[in-house]
């Protein structure tokens, strides 16, 4: 388990999901008051946590089979 | 298939951004008959709470002559308005009062001029409520600064965030597109 770059993936998908959250706000697309604005930085929370968990998984797999295939 | 899950993940997007509008306008109900409204002096227009349709689109400086009564004489009251913001944020207070009186009726003028960092075009909702000894009331507005989203520097600073934070997003997620040996 890459814990760091669980971590770091969903505090980056948690910012780039509230900058979203944001300009759909100031574009006058939704309403200052709409749930999305909370929503969105959840998604991009949880998303970003999951994606850093795969990727993690990714790179220790790549990790782990690059030595054998030499 | 994957175009038809882009199609789905797209529909419930345009879905879930449709079904947050808010239905925007003016409504005011409550048990003391009261009643509510403001001319905006450059403005020219006027904005009864009971009758006022759709986002009422306001200027970013202007004095507002204003106006509230009850139908019968009030006696203790109190009262507020707020902008919602959304959950879990709640409303914040804008201005509030309270008092006893025996006048059924009440107006004035407030000059304002909202700073550069409040964003135009977004609509906001402005809700107030008022209670007296003969019930109470509520109502909420819609209203939406004039100009553009560029006309606060908030939207420049948003932007360049998004972009910042989307670059880190597809550097930190880059591995996974990458082939494993």
């Amino acid at each position: 388990m890459h814990i760091g770059r669980i971590i770091g993936t969903a505090v980056m998908g948690l910012l780039f999901m509230l900058f979203i959250a944001l300009d759909l706000v100031l574009f006058g697309l939704i309403p200052l008051n709409s749930v999305i604005v909370t929503l969105l930085p959840v998604i991009g929370l949880i998303g970003g946590g999951v994606l850093g968990a795969v990727v993690g998984r990714r790179t220790a797999t790549a990790a782990s089979a690059g030595p054998s295939s030499q | 298939m994957s175009i038809l899950r882009w199609v789905i993940a797209g529909a419930g997007g345009a879905a879930l951004l449709l079904g947050s509008a808010s239905l925007a306008g003016a409504e005011i109900s409550g048990t003391n008959g009261c009643q509510a409204s403001g001319t905006w002096r450059e403005g020219g227009f006027t904005v009864d709470a009971a009758t006022a349709v759709g986002v009422i689109t306001i200027p970013r400086s202007d004095t507002v002559d204003w106006q509230g009564s009850v139908t019968a004489p009030p006696g203790t009251y109190s009262g507020s308005v707020w902008v919602e913001l959304p959950p879990p944020f709640g409303q914040v207070e804008v201005d509030s009062w309270s008092g006893d009186s025996q006048t059924t009726s009440n107006s004035g003028s407030h000059e304002y001029d909202l700073p550069s960092l409040v964003p135009a075009g977004v609509e906001i909702v402005v809700g107030g409520e008022h209670t007296d000894d003969n019930g109470s009331c509520s109502g909420s507005v819609t209203v939406e600064i004039d100009g553009g989203p560029f006309s606060s520097p908030l939207t420049a600073v948003s932007l360049v965030g998004t972009a910042l934070t989307g670059a880190g997003m597809a550097a930190l997620v880059r591995p996974m597109f990458g082939k494993v040996a």
